[in-house]
């Protein structure tokens, strides 16, 4: 008996990417990622990168081509459907940016609290088992300006991870340059990829010290030809 | 020159004026439509039940605190200069002139229907509305509004709303507070004075009875809506600042023009129509 073809979390077809920043020529991105597949996407320019972010998370429209999420395309979907969809996914970015009228710790919890309904002590041991696991001793309960940068970047990965999101997408040049999160990034996106997540990390360098111990099933990079497959040095 | 612009210029200027008024014209009332139909959004979201989801509720809270709490010393002390000036202007030429029977109606129209509620909401938009002014002018240059579109969270439920409804109710308690500490204070300062020799329950009496049933409905609802316009005014003026090349020092005068020309329209809309 033939298997039923897995149903792709996330695909890109015939994308085009059009303003790029070092690049004068528009890039036609495809990409199929199953449930519980992790990616690597090399894109040296971060503007890019957060282009790419944008279109894969439907925030903006793609020039040609369409972007799907667990088979819907983002485009069919009104602005409310989108917000409702992005539930499902968990985004380690901006890991310097936090509300300046929320503390850290209301910051982590506030996308869980706001889609679900698990009660707040439930996800407060969630995430603090999440803190833990990146190295914290604990949530910080701080303001933004209050918390070392050191500890805001993991509590960002909190963030990103927290709950059982299909999808989890990081991109964030600091994570890249942060050798010392390359174990524990490795042991969640492991656990998430067991648990049935789907993983897009979208680094600067693919021979980022952060991402070395991540098990990729797809190792590409943004070129002027779309996305490439390549073979990652270790 | 865009070829708009050219095409304008070639044509004679009582046309060229025409057209500038025209386009001003055009732009204000499209402007005001869009803040209509934003404050007729956040009205029905607020009577949606799915609306009030965790975070939203300890939003409101935490403004509601900033509204009604924090702005008690500012609403009594304003209340005690009101009462002052209405000791030293009202009554005092109320019984220079042996009219006193006439203090009652006097509080009530001056008072009750146009003072509360303008001075409300000049003391909310001072206290919590330059707060969420610059709160909110943050919200797009330094990144969160997209972290926010990336985590789903609708800006509309976790940003207004619990403003919207938090300015609307703390402005009916501030109110309720500013009117209170007014009258309380205009009586012991005009007893004080010997201007009035009556009790204070003959005062609330005259007062009571110089009120029609509008008076117990309308100043209120004034108040409600005054807030809610205040809030919703900070909000759009803060959200619409995409950049830094917008300065957040001209922010704050900016949503006060704004803040007080819909103090003063609904003002004067609700005396218009009640």
């Amino acid at each position: 008996m033939a298997l039923a073809p897995r149903r792709s979390v996330l695909s890109l077809h015939g994308v085009t990417l059009a303003e790029r920043h070092f690049s004068t020529r528009p890039a036609h991105l495809d990409l199929e990622l199953p449930r519980g597949e992790v990616a690597l996407v090399q894109v040296e320019d971060e503007s890019d990168a957060a282009t790419l972010v944008d279109l894969c998370l439907g925030l903006s429209d793609p020039v040609g081509g369409n972007v799907r999420f667990l088979g819907v395309d983002w485009q069919s979907s009104t602005p409310r459907d989108r917000f409702a969809r992005r539930r499902r996914i968990g985004a380690v970015v901006q890991t310097d940016v936090w509300p300046s009228h929320l503390t850290v710790l209301e910051s982590v919890l506030v996308a869980h609290l706001y889609h679900f309904k698990q009660p707040r002590a439930e996800v407060i041991a969630d995430a603090t088992e999440l803190a833990r696991l990146f190295g914290l001793p604990g949530l910080p309960v701080g303001r933004r300006e209050t918390t070392p940068q050191r500890a805001l970047v993991r509590a960002a990965c909190v963030r990103g991870f927290l709950g059982s999101p299909d999808l989890i997408v990081v991109q964030d040049q600091v994570l890249d340059q942060s050798p010392d999160l390359a174990v524990p990034m490795a042991q969640a996106i492991s656990a998430a990829r067991d648990r049935g997540a789907t993983v897009l990390w979208i680094t600067a360098s693919l021979a980022a010290q952060a991402a070395q111990f991540v098990q990729a099933n797809h190792e590409l990079r943004l070129g002027d030809h779309g996305l490439v497959q390549v073979r990652r040095l270790r | 020159m865009s070829v708009q612009a050219e095409r304008y210029a070639l044509r004679p200027w009582p046309r060229r004026a025409l057209a500038r008024i025209g386009a001003a014209t055009i732009a204000g009332t499209s402007r005001l439509l869009l803040f209509v139909s934003f404050a007729t959004t956040v009205a029905i979201a607020a009577f949606r039940r799915e609306a009030w989801r965790v975070p939203v509720w300890v939003e409101f809270k935490r403004v509601l605190h900033g509204v009604a709490v924090r702005s008690l010393p500012t609403a009594i002390v304003t209340g005690g200069l009101m009462a002052f000036a209405l000791v030293t202007q009202a009554i005092y030429w109320l019984a220079q002139t042996g009219t006193q029977g006439l203090v009652g109606p006097v509080i009530v129209i001056v008072l009750i229907r146009e003072l509360v509620p303008i001075l409300v909401g000049l003391i909310v938009f001072g206290r919590s509305g330059t707060a969420t002014l610059i709160e909110l002018g943050e919200a797009h240059p330094r990144g969160w509004m997209r972290l926010f579109e990336i985590q789903g969270l609708d800006p509309l439920a976790l940003l207004v709303l619990p403003r919207a409804v938090a300015f609307a109710l703390g402005s009916f308690c501030l109110g309720t507070i500013l009117l209170a500490s007014t009258l309380l204070g205009s009586y012991l300062l005009a007893y004080g004075l010997e201007l009035i020799a009556y009790s204070f329950w003959d005062f609330a009496d005259l007062v009571q009875r110089s009120m029609k049933v509008q008076d117990f409905i309308v100043p209120p609802i004034k108040c409600i809506v005054i807030g809610y316009l205040v809030a919703l005014t900070c909000c759009s003026t803060g959200l619409a600042r995409r950049d830094d090349s917008d300065e957040l020092q001209r922010l704050v005068p900016r949503g006060f023009v704004r803040s007080a020309l819909a103090i003063l329209l609904v003002n004067t809309m609700f005396d218009l129509v009640v």
